[in-house]
């Protein structure tokens, strides 16, 4: 898997530099770091699906509030402990990605995304129906317990970490061979040239119901970290941006990479305090308009990393890599594709 | 009666957006996610250079406000080819709807950041044309709108069927690259195809704001102006101003009838039924859409 | 061998070389030469490069990340590298595509049309005298008809455009023998009458060879052979390789063929 020995020592210093993190970080970095990694994995999510598959979905949001949904139900209202809950969110996460891949099998392109947008209002339509019943007042939403064992709670930004750690390396592995395996290679040939696949022996409605269930999946489990990271869970945090934020990760750090989405991942999560720490050092005021920077910083995002650097961070990671590889020698040796 | 007016004023704002997508589609077979916010920005505009110099719309603020937005709005769509769409040529086409995605980010932000996320409205027309025994009313708003819309597709018509350079459009959006062959120039044609739909989407905004409240969250009539181009058919001009006037007669009906807060869903729903029973729209050319 | 007229050639192509993706040479130091008013064909197989230097000519390449790397494109005495394809249309260079040839949402009518201006009604309406089946449908929408009869639409608005050096790709593809010659004798016809200098380029080599006056053969992205029509036509190896006028026979003769294919490929 890793036959360069240089890759190897690079791979152990990134591993050597995460676990460590916590050393030389306070709390408020921390918790940025955990909120990227709960981004990661609902970034690889979309990214099997649109990147891998190309499924272009805007259904993102919703699979996430339906596995905050579940959790904060099943966590608040039924007392179940979260190795518990959190399967029964993935579940019911695969569940509504398989239907909503049903109609979806249909489409390609615009009209599959659209497909996707109604489908996403449908069922944030049924969840702020629901929370209004259930919460205690309209837009107060769910509260949700920290994840406890024994009496242990997980409260501690650095408890999270480690916690979200070991969730987000499991998901990046199982995503990685995933890619890898038949389903993967499946779902690259789909995206590519799908009548091709087809004739070629893919079965092309299973595997994009696939794509979809994992995916789901995957949001879901974001959602359902995410409810107990925040302890609360509200429909409104939602929204359609929230699904074009988890595109924006994909275009940026590269679609069809499992790598990339953790590059996009951390890049769009840090964006919005970036932009802030870089306006707070100028001398004037900003206000309030400083929420529309840091959305016009996303928005210029993904207008620059399409115009320019399609294939986004992981390209130019690529590049990088490749640079050193081959020197001093220009061309790489052109490697039979799989997923890139 | 009252009902018809309103369904018919609203309808025209829809109808005009829809035209504006339909036309960049017709042309590059891009979908412009920006519409709406393109319509509300030019809008904020409007307002903005009509009250630069008082506190009243007077009939020369008014002149300089049409002048500004229209100029500015033609501009605008030629930049926004020139500097975005034009280095999309030849990628396919979702990667277009994703840098208008972006685009449609970057002008919501705009909004906060420059006008403050001030809720304006646009005060022409708001005098009574005639009163209904009942209460309801007609204002001059209602008809210009209807009026305005009528004669923007009546243009819009002409332009496809009956002109040369229209003709080009239609054959540019199916192969760009054998339009440029045939001598066609095609950066000139984008670049038309997207001023015209910006001033479009302006005059809609316009319009728009001068029966309700301009605020970030109008840039939501985007959608319905899109699930009207999708109803109507994406390269259906006929289509959109059909398209227009469902969406808007089920988004006032529900309101009424039903309930308020479902009337926000319409279009959503209008858009699942569409898609599943007929995607190319009631006019659409029957595309490929794509079955497995 | 000599070459074509004596006149300066219409066309110049000096060792093109076209890179594909910054990875794959796909033509390597071909040289043509069309001279004005003669038809000249491209023979060769699949994957000769063909098509790519009808590309490269009316500047299709950059749309699709492939670059001319090298070499010289003269069209009267002025270079083409790096025009845009209408600027190149526009200059009198104009290409019938291999596919994606006509507009098929448009009618007949519309297509050609499509770049009538004023002074180009005379020769729109020549266009139904040459092709008079085109006349029969004017208002029918292109998608609809068959194939030769979108390949002479296809020709039918490249001629609109009022061409000088008219390049043709592949223009027998999906069409019936019969229908290749009738087409092929409309444009014989075409080039007597308006004297209109043409390059096609064929996977069909008689029916090529018919109506060229010159004719060069292309295998891997180069030229391995060249020479005016009729003794392209009669040539041993053209014979056997193209032409499929091989021998019968015995083992030996067909070692010797195979020897002979490993030499030449």
């Amino acid at each position: 898997m890793l036959p360069e020995p240089y890759q190897r020592a690079v791979i152990a210093i990134v591993v050597a530099v995460v676990l460590c993190l916590p050393v030389f970080s306070g709390d408020y970095f921390l918790h940025l770091m955990n909120l990227s990694l709960i981004a990661v994995i609902g970034a690889i999510g979309i990214n099997l699906l649109t990147g891998y598959c190309g499924q272009l979905s805007l259904g993102q949001a919703s699979f996430m509030a339906i596995g905050a949904f579940s959790t904060a139900i099943l966590a608040q209202r039924y007392g179940m402990p979260f190795f518990v809950a959190i399967p029964a969110s993935c579940c019911a996460g695969a569940a509504v990605g398989f239907l909503v891949g049903l109609p979806a099998l249909r489409f390609r392109g615009i009209y599959l995304a659209i497909t996707t947008l109604a489908m996403h209002y449908a069922i944030i339509y049924v969840l702020t129906n629901y929370q209004a019943i259930v919460g205690p007042s309209a837009s107060a939403g769910i509260t949700v317990p920290p994840p406890s064992i024994e009496g242990f709670k997980l409260t501690s930004e650095r408890g999270w970490y480690y916690a979200l750690l070991i969730a987000a390396a499991a998901v990046l592995m199982f995503s990685l061979n995933l890619a890898r395996s038949y389903i993967g290679r499946a779902w690259v040939a789909i995206r590519d040239r799908d009548i091709a696949a087809e004739t070629a022996g893919v079965n092309v409605p299973r595997y994009k119901l696939l794509a979809f269930t994992i995916s789901a999946a995957l949001a879901a489990l974001a959602g359902s970290l995410g409810a107990y990271f925040t302890t609360v869970v509200t429909v409104e945090e939602y929204t359609l941006e929230l699904a074009i934020i988890y595109l924006a990760m994909i275009i940026v750090g590269g679609m069809g990479s499992v790598v990339g989405s953790v590059f996009g991942a951390v890049f769009i999560t840090l964006l919005p305090f970036a932009v802030q720490r870089a306006f707070d050092a100028l001398p004037w005021h900003f206000g309030t308009g400083i929420f529309g920077v840091q959305e016009a910083a996303i928005g210029a995002a993904i207008i620059g990393f399409l115009l320019l650097e399609p294939d986004g961070l992981i390209e130019i990671y690529r590049r990088i890599a490749t640079y050193f590889e081959r020197w001093p020698f220009r061309y790489r040796e052109i490697k039979p594709s799989g997923a890139r | 009666m009252e009902l018809l007016v309103s369904i018919l004023a609203l309808g025209s704002t829809y109808a005009l957006l829809a035209a504006g997508i339909v036309i960049i589609y017709k042309a590059s077979r891009v979908i412009n996610f920006a519409h709406g916010e393109l319509a509300i920005v030019g809008a904020y505009v409007f307002h903005s250079a009509g009250f630069l110099t008082g506190t009243t719309l007077t009939a020369l603020s008014l002149f300089t406000a049409i002048v500004v937005a229209a100029t500015a709005s033609a501009l605008f769509g030629v930049v926004i080819y020139f500097a975005l769409m034009r280095r999309l040529l030849g990628r396919p086409t979702f990667v277009a709807a994703m840098v208008t995605i972006g685009l449609a980010i970057i002008l919501k932000a705009a909004i906060v950041v420059i006008w403050n996320s001030r809720s304006v409205g646009i005060p022409i027309g708001r005098q009574a044309l005639y009163n209904f025994a009942g209460g309801g009313r007609i204002s001059w708003i209602d008809v210009i709108s209807v009026l305005t819309c009528a004669a923007a597709f009546a243009a819009l018509a002409i332009f496809f069927q009956l002109t040369r350079l229209g003709r080009q459009f239609r054959g540019a959006a199916e192969n760009p690259l054998l339009a440029a062959q045939r001598q066609v120039n095609i950066n000139l044609i984008l670049a038309i195809a997207w001023s015209v739909a910006v001033f479009s989407a302006a005059l809609a905004g316009v319009l728009f704001g001068s029966r309700s409240m301009l605020s970030p969250q109008s840039t939501i009539i985007g959608l319905s102006g899109l699930t009207a181009a999708l109803v109507g058919g994406l390269d259906s001009l006929r289509g959109a101003a059909i398209g227009g006037l469902l969406v808007a007669a089920a988004t006032y009906l529900t309101a009424r009838l039903i309930s308020p807060t479902l009337a926000e869903t319409v279009p959503f729903l209008i858009l699942l039924i569409v898609m599943s029973w007929r995607p190319w729209g009631l006019f659409g050319t029957v595309e490929e859409i794509n079955r497995v | 061998m000599s070459e074509a007229a004596s006149a300066a050639p219409l066309l110049n192509v000096r060792q093109l070389e076209v890179v594909y993706h910054d990875v794959a040479t796909a033509i390597q130091g071909v040289s043509i030469e069309v001279a004005p008013g003669s038809i000249v064909a491209m023979i060769g197989s699949n994957g000769a490069g063909k098509t790519t230097t009808l590309r490269a000519v009316s500047g299709f390449l950059p749309a699709e990340d492939v670059a001319v790397t090298d070499g010289e494109i003269l069209f009267a005495g002025q270079s083409l590298r790096g025009l845009l394809p209408h600027q190149i249309s526009r200059r009198g260079v104009v290409l019938v595509p291999e596919r994606e040839k006509l507009f098929h949402t448009l009618t007949v009518r519309e297509n050609l049309d499509f770049s009538v201006t004023s002074r180009r009604y005379a020769i729109r309406n020549s266009v139904f005298d040459y092709f008079p089946r085109l006349a029969e449908r004017q208002k029918q929408v292109a998608g609809y008809l068959s194939g030769g009869e979108k390949q002479m639409l296809a020709i039918g608005m490249a001629l609109v455009c009022e061409p000088k050096l008219l390049l043709i790709d592949e223009l027998s593809l999906g069409l019936a023998p019969i229908v290749t010659n009738e087409i092929m004798e409309i444009l014989r016809t075409i080039n007597q009458s308006l004297g209109l200098t043409m390059l096609i380029v064929e996977q069909n080599v008689a029916a090529a060879l018919r109506i060229a006056s010159f004719g060069y053969v292309l295998e891997n992205g180069r030229v391995v052979f060249k020479g005016e029509a009729d003794r392209l036509l009669s040539h041993q190896d053209m014979r056997e390789f193209y032409l499929g006028d091989g021998r019968t026979g015995s083992y030996r003769n067909i070692r010797q063929y195979t020897r002979k294919r490993r030499w030449w490929g």
